[in-house]
């Protein structure tokens, strides 16, 4: 019977081996180049010699400053697009009819929309209200093209909530705002934090609004820096893959961490 | 009894607060959606360098001199094929992954974190790693293929305009097949196991139980990857951009890459504005079919 089964899983169980394999080795030749010295790089395969830290000391001179920038522009924006995202889906959720599913449609559409229709404009408007080249600039930004997917996900994690707790608590006495910021908000944590992880990965990776809307180090974040790093023309790859592991080192140990919030979430935003 | 005349006021109150909570996000989508793509289509219909300080006014010129581009051509036809690439190739990796792992495999956990770790990554980082794999002489590729006495295979992978689209769309693969993987894994999960064994009782083979029963139960699973799949396909900038540029002699170029180099690169922002009107038109036609799904799905739930 157990080598029955054992036959039964063996191929399956070694293409999803080799699988991992193919999917793990970029990250682990990336590794292994980010701690050889010049001289060892080019062999590709190896392990190094000897662990050559300077190419991290070398990452951190080039980007430091922007991977704090890059900090300071996701953390707030994470919270300020949640909050809008949770404004937004509350009535969204709970009104009927064809008042409530015209303007969610309406923001749904901005999920779809390719930011180059906005690209133009959005750079000569934020240089206008002097917030080119500031983080606050990017919070305003992020949250702003953040709202149309944070609605959708907290009105369908709203939609989930049973309507009753709503009706008795109004019932109650309780005001609807009142529901919505002691009630419903308390009772979302696993919502939000679902949200709060995809959010992160979002704003922490973005390219296209670092490279239109940042210019200096008062407000580059570390994805912009590091295209400029690797589109110079001679590419030292040891520095260069230190500077990439660093900089994909925060979401990667978000996820590993809320591993089971994120599911969890994408399990209640997707089958709804 | 109910107090109805309370009742009443409630909802009354209930539909102020609500459209207060809705100003803000409705105010946030009017000022950085409808007025920059309002003002995108009004400048495409300018020439317009960003400096000087009246536009001039050239009518429908910017979008006829497009059409008679193969600069412009060749970047339309290369999103499609993305489109193309990536409503199969990370779809049906991903869904067999996910299908392979969903026995109660040994070492499960570890599968899972492996497969969908690169979805975490920057697509800088995901194209400054790919070009190290990539690297002509001394990359992972070509080491590869010389250790099994295969050197003669090995390509300038990221320099040969006919090569350079397909070596993206690798990297794009191993980038975005761990979403692919995560949501039809998690549906795969939500089937109740009673389908399956059923199916099994009735003598259906493996093959049988996938395509006549998980596959049409994981519909709703399907619907996501698909539409996450067009959207980004339309999107597609980064990996593009910080890889090769568009190069080499703009054979990997995409509207989006090639918009920013019109509009940041070469300074003429209605030139710019009209591609991004064409992108947002076939964005539009591609993408409709997957808000019509949306919506009846919102109809249906209300329906119930």
């Amino acid at each position: 019977m157990n080598t029955a089964v054992a036959r039964r899983t063996a191929l399956p169980f070694s293409i999803l081996v080799a699988a991992a394999v193919i999917f793990a080795a970029p990250l682990v030749v990336a590794l292994l180049t980010s701690l050889k010295s010049p001289s060892e790089i080019t062999r590709v395969i190896a392990l190094p010699n000897e662990l050559y830290f300077q190419n991290y000391a070398v990452a951190y001179d080039r980007m430091g400053r922007s991977f704090l920038n890059s900090i300071a522009i996701t953390v707030p924006s994470v919270i300020f697009s949640l909050l809008v995202g949770a404004i937004s889906g509350y009535p969204l959720a709970y009104m009927r009819g064809a008042g409530g599913r015209a303007v969610y449609f309406f923001l749904l559409t901005g999920m779809l929309v390719p930011f180059q229709i906005v690209q133009i404009p959005l750079f000569f408007l934020i240089r206008s209200i002097g917030l080119y080249d500031s983080i606050p600039g990017m919070w305003l930004v992020h949250t702003a093209y953040s709202v149309p997917f944070c609605t959708f996900f907290m009105r369908n994690f709203f939609a989930s909530v049973p309507r009753s707790m709503y009706e008795a608590a109004l019932i109650d006495g309780c005001t609807p705002a009142g529901y919505f910021w002691r009630l419903l908000l308390p009772a979302s944590g696993s919502g939000l934090a679902a949200l709060a992880i995809i959010q992160s990965r979002a704003i922490w990776n973005d390219l296209l609004f670092a490279i239109t809307l940042t210019t200096s180090d008062k407000a580059t974040p570390v994805t912009a820096t590091i295209a400029g790093f690797a589109g110079s023309l001679q590419v030292e790859y040891g520095p260069l893959m230190a500077a990439t592991l660093i900089s994909l080192l925060p979401v990667m140990v978000t996820y590993l961490l809320f591993q089971k919030a994120f599911v969890r979430g994408l399990l209640g935003g997707a089958g709804k | 009894m109910p107090d109805f005349q309370l009742m009443r006021r409630k909802l009354q109150t209930a539909g102020m607060t609500h459209a207060i909570f809705l100003s803000l996000p409705v105010t946030l989508f009017a000022i950085f959606y409808v007025y920059p793509i309002i003002s995108t289509f009004n400048l495409s219909l300018h020439s317009w360098d960003g400096f000087s300080p009246t536009p001039k006014y050239v009518g429908l010129r910017n979008y006829v001199v497009l059409l008679h581009q193969s600069r412009f051509y060749h970047a339309v036809l290369n999103n499609i094929s993305w489109l193309v690439f990536l409503l199969l190739g990370p779809t049906s990796l991903g869904l067999l992954l996910a299908t392979l792992l969903d026995r109660g495999m040994k070492g499960e956990a570890v599968f899972r974190v492996v497969f969908f770790l690169p979805f975490t990554i920057p697509a800088v980082a995901v194209a400054a790693i790919w070009r190290w794999m990539y690297e002509p002489t001394g990359g992972l590729l070509t080491t590869i293929l010389q250790s099994v006495e295969l050197g003669g295979l090995a390509q300038n992978w990221l320099g040969d305009p006919s090569i350079v689209n397909f070596a993206l769309m690798g990297s794009m693969l191993w980038w975005t097949t761990g979403f692919a993987f995560l949501v039809f894994f998690a549906g795969l999960r939500n089937i109740p196991v009673e389908y399956i064994e059923a199916a099994r009782i009735e003598g259906a083979t493996p093959w049988q139980v996938f395509w006549k029963v998980s596959f049409p139960l994981l519909w709703p699973s399907t619907i996501v990857v698909l539409g996450m799949a067009a959207v980004d396909a339309m999107r597609l900038f980064d990996i593009v951009w910080a890889m090769t540029n568009g190069g080499p002699a703009y054979a990997s170029e995409v509207l989006a890459t090639q918009m920013y180099d019109t509009a940041f690169g070469r300074f003429e922002m209605g030139r710019a504005s009209a591609i991004s009107v064409y992108l947002l038109v076939i964005a539009g036609l591609i993408i409709m079919p997957y808000i019509h799904q949306l919506a009846k799905r919102v109809q249906d739930a209300e329906a119930e």
